[in-house]
């Protein structure tokens, strides 16, 4: 009998539970390739993040953006950097610096997504916030940015499961679009770009002497 | 009860009255080949109003029949293709800007290769502008049954901005406007009398839209 009344909670609960794998179409970004190898590290928080929320009247959401966020990730480094190799946690050795110019850590600082019945609009909307912090070859953080990508999706032409998704793949594609477009244009990616640059043509320059690159900048923009 | 049946069937039938009203403004001549596509892109901002994706599927389909059909590229390969440069916040916002996006480099020829002659933004959303009346529904041991009246009044305001991608202009706009009030009359059962002013508005703009790319207005 007890496994009966189990068995009828479980499904209750699970009645009460929503829940989305994110999926979607993962385009490869048409922009300049910024002239830098670059390493990459994708903690395993932002490989498999998940988005957990009990909103009352409407049972708990569990969203797992993971797998489609580190997709599109990989898509999005592969197509900004001349090089890319994904890393271990920093700090990296000098020797398993040495194909490097720099590396790059991105993080999702928060998820969020609204209901029509929430919001009282038509739509179904996503955010998402990333936080993406570029270091040089000598480890000393070159800057970090916030970018916030959203996303909305009609809810008349979907399931809430496909609504939400739509939102947050869209979320995922406009944060992607704005690092595509715009790191390129950060003050301080740019004087790095510049002094890579500016050591790329002398020929016989070490690794060592390529650590000693000092970077007076650290700007942190939101 | 035939009678009673083709009676219902002939009120389900009746939809609410439309007005519509389109216009255009041409800036240049157009023309297109039978070689050469058009997009048709919907415009999205953050705020709480969004082009419905079925209003732009509604003027695709319109345009992809006919005796005269226009090639279509559609607007999620065309995003694809070209991300991150016709993404919401990152689309060019006039023809003016449409320079200085085909400098970045790939994009003149994705569009060149896939032969996009031209790209319509559409731009707009269907509204309730008013509503009232009322409807009662009971049910009981004897039966049940609704009484009463509703209506609500809808309005469809639309425009396409239509840019050519060959010569980096604007050619022209063209609005549609369309206003409908639906009713649902309780007469023991509820009789829909529905009106459809986005489909009357699709339609209108789509008819239109197609003249105005082929040249014949």
């Amino acid at each position: 009998m007890i496994r009966v009344w189990l068995a009828v909670l479980v499904l209750l609960l699970q009645a009460c539970t929503t829940s989305v794998v994110v999926e979607g179409t993962v385009p490869t970004p048409l922009v300049s390739k910024i002239p830098a190898r670059i390493g990459v590290y994708y903690s395993d928080e932002f490989r498999n993040f998940r988005y957990r929320e009990v909103i009352q009247d409407a049972g708990t959401w569990n969203i797992d953006l993971g797998s489609q966020n580190l997709t599109f990730f990989r898509h999005l480094m592969g197509s900004l950097f001349r090089g890319v190799q994904e890393v271990h946690e920093p700090p990296l050795t000098r020797d398993e610096m040495t194909e490097l110019d720099g590396v790059i850590i991105p993080r999702i600082e928060k998820y969020g997504f609204l209901t029509p019945r929430i919001s009282g609009l038509k739509f179904y909307s996503a955010s998402i916030e990333y936080r993406i912090a570029l270091y040089d070859k000598a480890g000393k953080k070159v800057g970090d940015w916030n970018i916030i990508g959203y996303g909305k999706s009609e809810g008349g032409m979907f399931s809430t499961e496909e609504a939400i998704n739509e939102a947050t793949v869209l979320a995922i594609r406009d944060g992607g679009a704005r690092i595509a477009i715009e790191l390129i244009d950060q003050p301080a990616v740019r004087d790095w770009i510049n002094r890579l640059e500016s050591i790329e043509p002398k020929p016989g320059l070490n690794a060592t002497k390529q650590t000693d690159i000092s970077v007076d900048e650290e700007e942190d923009q939101s | 009860m035939k009678r009673l049946s083709f009676l219902l069937v002939a009120l389900f039938s009746v939809s609410g009255c439309v007005s519509s009203r389109i216009e255009q403004s041409r800036e240049a001549t157009t023309g297109i080949t039978s070689e050469e596509a058009m997009v048709l892109l919907g415009r999205a901002s953050y705020n709480e109003k969004q082009t419905e994706d079925s209003f732009t599927d509604c003027i695709a389909q319109a345009l992809n029949q006919g005796s005269n059909p226009i090639r279509l590229i559609p607007q999620e390969k065309f995003k694809d293709d070209l991300y991150p440069w016709f993404e919401p916040r990152t689309a060019p916002t006039s023809a003016d800007e449409l320079g200085r996006l085909f400098a970045q480099p790939g994009v003149k020829n994705q569009i060149d290769t896939a032969k996009v002659r031209y790209l319509a933004w559409i731009d707009g959303d269907t509204v309730k502008i008013d509503s009232g009346g009322s409807m009662s529904c009971t049910i009981s041991s004897f039966g049940g049954g609704c009484f009463g009246m509703s209506y609500w009044e809808e309005d469809a305001s639309y425009e396409a901005s239509i840019w050519d991608l060959q010569s980096m202009t604007s050619t022209g706009q063209i609005s549609a406007d369309a206003t409908g009030t639906s009713y649902i009359a309780g007469l023991i059962v509820p009789i829909p009398i529905l009106a459809r002013p986005g489909n009357a508005a699709c339609k209108g703009l789509a008819n239109q839209l197609r003249e105005f790319i082929t040249g014949e207005s």
